[in-house]
């Protein structure tokens, strides 16, 4: 898998390279709009994350000219400009997703894999994480082969981990992808917590093995043990 | 009071003043001069009596007085021998009337006996006269006085009418709009240098308004990108096996500080844009249903603080708003009834087709209601709040011809949406 990341920022690209890398995806980094349209030119990405500012030019315009190269290819749009009209002009000329900055990078990293499988299996496929699968099309999930219902905060919260397997996500973060941006009380934290412990109730009890841990003070983690 | 009127009442009451005082001067004078004339002839009458008792040694009453009675009785020896003015009242023996007469008493020596003499004249021509007289003045000092004051009526509202003017330009001035105040000039001194003033003061606070206003909206923008890297870096710091619990703890601060930095950022940036009118497509909305829409999306927040909820709905309200800033304002208004609740409260919905109001329980402000929609004013203690949430509802609701207000009552914060009906 190739990512492109186009932004100016140098230490944020390079945390999302990190980031991506880490996830086996194969990222190159372009800090001008030239460089970056040189690139799509020469290269095929599966994935391009665009910021809009760039100091040489307009990332809609990097966006239009990657669409006449290659229509498949995904685009996330990052900006630091959280205006809707340059959400829906991006939506418009063909971009798959928007986040206005600062997001998180597990968020982006979600955004990323869930946009790459709508890509390219055309959402025919099913994510597998030891005992547990997931169809994201019918949104079932399956444990040792047995259909597990589970409600839609806690289907998202699932599969919120799984595209973000061994990482330790904040509170925050969760809370905000579950319920977006706008409720910032102290009582979505508490929620989360408590989805969470509904989550794990339910997975174990279907017998699935206990994947959650919580990392002290901050979050929560996915993964083996 | 008006300045127009104040002037006028002052004016009035000094002319009124004046007025009496001349008036009252007049009739004075006028009376003098008439009394004057009347004793000189009273003095020559009595010049004539004297010549006559001086020829005749005697008194009787002879046709020689036809117009004036004189009477002469006989006095006590040891009296005053002087000559006094006096008023007196006689009663006319015809038409039983008290006629005003001058009179003159004197003592007379008629064949060797002292004699009192009362030489009177009749005043009431002369009354009638300074009646007329008097009468003609006040009638004429009466006209010029309204006159004068209709006169100066008229010419102070037309002297003053440019400054009426640029008042009513500078009340309708308002500093959020692009439009400048463009005072006339007019042709007197002082309230022409008071317009270029004005228009100075106006121009330079506009601009400074700009400036700051873009300021905000630079400096809010430019901060997101190095929020979104401490971000980041945080979020890769935290992937270390190795960090103590204290260290955890230190990053999780960093953490919260730089996310409530950036919802504070996007704060000031949205109520950057709505002072800019940045939101044009204005669409009818129906907020009741979407203030609905929005608590059933919170549903699990509400019962998680087990907050229930109640819905009055008589008719749906409507009004016109960028669909983007009514969530905005939904949102803010059901943070905000959320957070400051209490565990078992509840949240109230009624709605007409001119009002929405939101009630929920919660204890009393400790703040002044008055700031409540203040920028950065917030309860104390609270920490996850920036203290902008009010601040939006209320400067989108003065945008979109909409008031906010807020009551407390019995346990119960409302805040009432109500359209403003444009003069």
């Amino acid at each position: 898998m190739k990512v492109l990341i186009v932004e100016d920022e140098q230490g944020l690209a390079e945390s999302i390279t990190d980031y991506m890398a880490k996830e086996g995806y194969v990222c190159e980094v372009s800090a001008t709009f030239r460089d970056a349209d040189e690139r799509i030119y020469l290269y095929n990405y599966d994935c391009v994350i665009v910021d809009l500012t760039l100091p040489d030019g307009d990332g809609l315009q990097l966006i239009q000219n990657l669409k006449r190269l290659i229509a498949t290819t995904g685009v996330i749009i990052i900006s630091a400009r959280n205006a809707l009209e340059d959400k829906l002009k991006g939506l418009e000329i063909g971009s798959d997703d928007y986040l206005s900055k600062p997001f998180h990078l597990s968020e982006l990293n979600a955004r990323v894999k869930s946009l790459l499988r709508r890509r390219q299996f055309g959402g025919h496929t099913e994510i597998r994480f030891g005992n547990i699968q997931v169809v994201p099309n019918t949104r079932m999930v399956y444990i040792n082969g047995q259909p597990t219902p589970l409600s839609r905060k806690e289907y998202d919260l699932l599969l919120y981990f799984l595209s973000n397997v061994d990482i330790v996500l904040t509170k925050a973060s969760i809370a905000e992808h579950l319920w977006g941006d706008n409720i910032d009380s102290a009582d979505s934290l508490d929620m989360v917590y408590s989805h969470i412990k509904n989550l794990r109730r339910k997975l174990l009890s279907k017998g699935a093995d206990d994947y959650v841990q919580s990392v002290y003070g901050i979050g929560y983690k996915f993964g083996l043990r | 009071m008006k300045l127009l009127a104040q002037t006028n009442r002052i004016y009035f009451i000094f002319s009124l003043v004046l007025y009496l005082l001349t008036a009252f001067a007049i009739y004075q004078i006028v009376r003098l001069l008439i009394y004057d004339e009347v004793e000189s002839r009273l003095k020559v009458e009595k010049r004539d009596f004297e010549a006559y008792i001086r020829t005749h040694n005697n008194w009787s009453s002879i046709p020689y007085f036809v117009e004036n009675k004189i009477e002469v009785t006989r006095a006590e020896p040891t009296t005053q021998v002087k000559e006094v003015f006096s008023d007196t009242l006689i009663l006319n023996r015809y038409d039983n009337e008290l006629i005003p007469f001058r009179q003159l008493t004197f003592y007379e020596s008629i064949d060797g006996v002292i004699h009192r003499v009362a030489i009177r004249k009749s005043l009431i021509q002369s009354y009638r006269l300074i009646e007329a007289v008097s009468l003609t003045m006040v009638l004429f000092l009466g006209v010029l006085l309204l006159g004068m004051f209709w006169f100066q009526g008229k010419l102070s509202e037309r002297i003053w009418r440019p400054f009426y003017n640029t008042l009513a330009r500078i009340k309708q001035f308002d500093l959020s709009h692009n439009a400048s105040l463009n005072l006339e000039q007019p042709t007197i001194n002082e309230f022409r240098e008071l317009n270029q003033v004005l228009q100075k003061m106006a121009d330079k606070m506009q601009h400074d308004y700009r400036n700051l206003k873009e300021f905000t909206e630079n400096a809010s923008h430019e901060m997101q990108t190095p929020l979104a890297l401490i971000n980041a870096k945080v979020e890769q710091l935290i992937q270390s096996e190795k960090l103590t619990n204290q260290q955890t703890h230190w990053i999780d601060g960093i953490y919260q500080a730089s996310r409530r930095m950036s919802r504070l950022n996007q704060g000031l940036l949205l109520l950057a844009k709505i002072e800019n009118r940045q939101f044009a497509d204005v669409q009818p909305v129906d907020l009741t249903d979407e203030l609905i829409q929005r608590l059933m999306d919170v549903e699990e927040i509400l019962l998680h603080k087990h907050i229930k909820t109640t819905i009055e709905l008589e008719a749906p309200f409507q009004t016109l708003l960028p669909p983007l800033l009514a969530e905005s304002l939904l949102n803010n208004l059901v943070s905000n009834a959320i957070r400051h609740n209490q565990s078992g409260g509840c949240i109230q919905v009624r709605s007409s087709a001119h009002q929405l109001q939101l009630s929920n329980t919660g204890l009393e402000l400790q703040t002044d209601p008055e700031t409540l929609f203040k920028r950065f004013k917030k309860e104390s203690g609270e920490h996850e709040s920036v203290g902008l949430g009010l601040a939006i509802v209320k400067l989108i609701c003065d945008t979109y011809q909409l008031s906010v207000t807020y009551q407390y009552e019995a346990g119960m914060h409302t805040l009432t949406l109500e359209k403003v009906h444009q003069v």
